[in-house]
């Protein structure tokens, strides 16, 4: 069996997914790309998040929020998706739980689209191509406000 | 069409490409086509609404394809693919959703609003992508792993 011991500790820093409290924070991802639902799984994970649950339009992403609440910390919320787009998802959960953290990403970095978007209360806003810093940093931001 | 619309397309397929890829691109020469056309093997398709309609077509073959999506997947740690599935369809329509994402985020800053609609691909041997009615402009990207022709058909509404 492995213990702890077989796994030195490189260095002492906590995962950017791991909460004060010592849990992982709990992630909900809305897109309807399987690589991009698979990218951003990706780099949550490495980083100690755990991804709770996935969906593929907007209105999809509303019935797995509100299933998974209270215990879901965030949600990355895509735009351009079939049945239901992102803005309004983000707004049907808003209203759902005012505390929710939502951080748009997408493909599309127009003004108005992020200023309604955040005026709704996402917490972010991520313009596409994705990398591996530019995810991290945003997120933590918002986990952080 | 009017030739404001077809350089945010030219930046942002040169831009994106290069970051995603980050291989070497080199751009060919504009040139218009007016009749419907048989494809190259795969076609990512992204429609357009707003202030005006039309779409955007990347075409490319299949084999092409199949080296762009692994070389994107590898560049995420994921396993390259061998043939065309659904990762595969997915990547490529997500390189194009992301072209045409930027390409409209310029347009919208010049004034001309319109939206979006989200990517379907098709892959065949023989197709032909009906005739929209409109002339499309092709800019052709060259890259180390294949041709891709971006196709744009745009029409104002009036
Ligand atoms: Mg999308």
């Amino acid at each position: 069996m492995k213990t702890k011991q077989d796994f030195p500790s490189i260095n002492q820093r906590k995962a950017d997914g791991v909460g004060s409290d010592g849990n992982a924070y709990r992630v909900l991802i809305v897109d309807d790309s399987l690589f991009v639902t698979k990218q951003i799984g990706q780099i949550l994970t490495s980083e100690g998040f755990e991804v709770v649950g996935t969906a593929s339009n907007g209105q999809e992403g509303v019935d797995s929020y509100k299933e998974l609440y209270p215990n879901v910390d965030l949600v990355t919320m895509d735009i351009t998706m079939p049945k239901m787009d992102g803005v309004t998802a983000l707004e049907k959960i808003m209203e759902f739980d005012k505390n929710a953290r939502v951080i748009m990403i997408s493909a599309l970095g127009k003004q108005d689209l992020v200023k309604k978007s955040l005026m709704l209360g996402a917490r972010n806003y991520i313009v596409k191509p994705l990398d591996r810093k530019k995810v991290l940093e945003r997120i933590m931001m918002s986990l952080s406000k | 069409m009017r030739v404001e619309y077809i350089n945010p397309f030219v930046e942002s397929a040169y831009n994106v490409l290069k970051e995603v890829l980050s291989v070497e691109i080199v751009r060919g020469e504009l040139y218009l086509k007016s009749t419907s056309m048989p494809v190259l093997g795969v076609a990512a398709i992204i429609g357009l609404a707003g202030d005006v309609e039309g779409r955007v077509l990347f075409d490319m073959s299949k084999a092409t394809a199949i080296k762009i999506a692994s070389a994107m997947l590898q560049s995420m740690e994921m396993e390259p693919i061998e043939e065309l599935n659904d990762m595969g369809k997915a990547t490529i329509t997500e390189l194009a959703n992301m072209i045409t994402g930027q390409a409209v985020t310029k347009l919208h800053n010049l004034g001309f609003k319109f939206d979006l609609t989200p990517p379907a691909i098709f892959t065949g041997d023989n197709m032909e992508i009906a005739d929209t009615g409109v002339e499309a402009l092709i800019v052709p990207m060259d890259l180390p792993f294949g041709k891709i022709e971006i196709n744009v058909a745009i029409r104002e509404r009036n």
